[in-house]
């Protein structure tokens, strides 16, 4: 299998990577703005964890059918906020283990940091109806992360269903980016 | 006389509406109409151009023709085609319209008056029988004369076809412009797409709006100011909101009770989402439905004891219907496995809904009484349809080239009217009740 796709994907997964990371949602930059600078004020321990090692990702594939679950997309650390999800489906996928037990122990050791999952899902079907599945998507990777042990105050919850999409076009490879949960954190970013 | 007293009160809740202060912003945006198939059957109709329609700041008859001929009932002369242009009753010569094979004519005139009102006169008149139909006189301010033109559309639709026009009504919906400051906007227009109005604007999204029985007050969802949903009830004339509903997790698909007295909503603040009512004099809530499946999209039935609603019990989503007394529930649709999103005609006869056909996404029809099942569409990723106040036709969301856009379709499938944005995308439409 030659992977003559991947430099064209990488653009577009550094893109995709780059602007979940940025900002959370445009509403509530003014509550987090506040809290980084205090997270600056009060001198926690300096970053001394081992960077995780990455995995070598670039001979696998990434195609429409495997989008959501490529483990480009998980590398196993907090900096992955997105977690995307099959079709028609809330199942956690395996590849997004590693990334959800790292923000899971990112949490636990920092009690002040809060995080909003924000389910959401492609276009298809009727809006409200949306809103439910991407709910349960949300309320997937909150189970999993209570499972590790994270507060439940530090975890909220909202469903944006198809209203707020990730890619704005109509082919699989679009669906597959839109049927997602970002990790968004409103306090104690890592 | 009795005529005349009704269009002024339709004409002053359209002045109130049109009151809408602050957050009312007239937008250059029009929604352009056009009709893609009308029924082989229609019914030949010349509306002649009005006397001293030029002086006019608003065509009347020119509205009146476009009306009827987007209803898809009727096939219009071109004014170009016409042997002769009557403007008064003893100007017409039947002979002229009865040789180009039309069965109705409607002539007409635009006057000013001194007190800077206009008087409007118009009659319909039956070319084979040689008989005046109808006649009336109107006179609004230039402000009113689109309102006017519309009652003259509702008054021959009804003496034609027997129905009770909506050429009146209003459509309300949401566009999403991604490259403006503010993406979502909730918006209303006059059932031909003009005079477009601009409700909220906002940052996040605004789902699901829904019209009061009355037509003053609308609900609808908004994620505005922290990202979380909020169902609000906005009224039109005072342009006053109150957010009726912020419980953790989902507040959504508010519709209203035929009495207006009370929302269905879809709250999963029990920790899945279930119908319940809310009533809006007391604030009391009351949940209708309990089953560890989703419930969502309520829609009342005429009659205000029974809802339908979309629920995933049976595995994927079906229509079901819940008696709001004894909260027992039955599934109504069967035909395939997505059936989401019903609306329902004002007689209770018919349900609208979203269906799933070989991975495309139609409107479907399910007639109650003889349990038939019809697809009315051929668009794909077809949504949110809502039906019009007299029956007749259903406007649904729909994508044009990788782009939201309105379509219109009779219940019987005969007739497609296209309704393309000049902006943005356009989604989710509640059509008015009767203004």
């Amino acid at each position: 299998m030659r992977s003559f796709i991947n430099p064209f994907f990488a653009v577009i997964l550094a893109g995709l990577l780059a602007a979940c990371s940025s900002t959370p949602t445009e509403e509530d930059t003014s509550s987090t703005d506040t809290m980084p600078q205090e997270t600056q004020t009060t001198p926690t321990q300096p970053v001394e964890r081992p960077e995780p090692a990455k995995p070598e990702t670039s001979s696998i594939p990434l195609t429409a059918d495997n989008f959501h679950n490529h483990p480009s997309n998980y590398d196993g650390t907090t900096d992955t906020r997105v977690i995307y999800f099959a079709f028609d489906s809330n199942t956690v996928p395996a590849a997004a283990f590693e990334t959800l037990r790292a923000h899971a122990a990112y949490l636990k050791e920092n009690p002040n940091a809060k995080v909003r999952l924000e389910g959401h899902a492609d276009e298809r079907g009727t809006r409200e109806y949306n809103v439910a599945l991407s709910e349960r998507r949300s309320e997937a990777v909150e189970k999993f992360l209570r499972v590790q042990g994270v507060s439940a105050s530090q975890i909220n919850t909202v469903a944006y269903g198809e209203e707020k999409p990730a890619a704005f076009g109509h082919s699989e490879m679009d669906w597959a980016k839109n049927r997602r949960v970002v990790l968004n954190y409103t306090a104690g970013r890592p | 006389m009795m005529r005349v007293n009704k269009v002024r009160s339709i004409a002053a809740r359209a002045a109130a509406v049109m009151a809408l202060s602050m957050l009312a912003l007239a937008a250059r945006a029009e929604l352009l109409i056009q009709i893609t198939e009308g029924r082989v059957d229609a019914v030949p109709i010349a509306v002649v151009p009005f006397g001293g329609a030029d002086d006019a700041p608003e065509n009347i008859s020119d509205i009146v023709r476009a009306d009827l001929h987007r209803s898809g009932q009727f096939k219009t002369l071109q004014p170009g085609d016409m042997l002769s242009r009557p403007t008064s009753a003893d100007q017409l010569s039947y002979r002229d319209f009865r040789v180009l094979d039309q069965e109705y004519v409607v002539v007409g005139s635009v006057k000013a008056t001194e007190t800077g009102a206009y008087e409007v006169r118009y009659g319909l008149y039956d070319v084979a029988r040689e008989k005046q139909l109808l006649t009336e006189s109107y006179r609004p301010p230039a402000s009113q004369l689109r309102d006017v033109a519309h009652a003259i559309s509702d008054r021959i639709y009804e003496e034609l076809t027997g129905i009770q026009g909506a050429f009146s009504t209003k459509i309300l919906y949401v566009t999403h412009n991604r490259r403006a400051d503010r993406p979502y906007q909730l918006q209303y227009a006059d059932a031909d797409g003009a005079r477009v109005h601009t409700i909220v604007r906002s940052r996040e999204p605004i789902m699901s709006p829904s019209w009061s029985p009355d037509g003053s007050k609308i609900a609808y969802v908004s994620f505005e100011g922290d990202g979380l949903p909020k169902i609000y009830v906005h009224d039109l004339g005072s342009a006053e909101r109150r957010v009726v509903a912020q419980y953790q997790g989902i507040n959504g698909a508010p519709t209203w009770s035929p009495n207006g007295q009370k929302l269905a909503i879809t709250l999963s603040k029990d920790g899945n989402p279930e119908i319940y009512t809310l009533d809006l004099n007391n604030g009391a809530l009351e949940r209708l439905t309990n089953h560890y499946g989703i419930d969502t999209e309520p829609r009342w039935m005429p009659d205000g004891d029974h809802l339908v609603f979309t629920s995933s019990r049976s595995g994927g989503p079906q229509i079901y219907e819940l008696n709001v007394h004894d909260k027992s529930t039955r599934r109504v649709s069967f035909e395939g496995a997505y059936n989401a999103r019903p609306d329902v005609t004002p007689d209770g006869r018919y349900l609208v809904y979203v269906h799933r056909r070989n991975g495309s996404f139609h409107v479907g029809v399910q007639d109650l009484q003889r349990g038939t099942f019809d697809i009315v569409t051929q668009t794909n990723m077809d949504e949110s349809p809502s039906v019009a106040p007299n029956g007749s036709m259903i406007i649904y969301g729909t994508q044009h080239r990788g782009t939201g856009v309105l379509q219109a379709v009779s219940v019987d499938g005969r007739v497609k009217v296209e309704l393309p944005s000049k902006e943005g995308e356009v989604r989710e439409p509640a059509w008015s009740p009767f203004l």
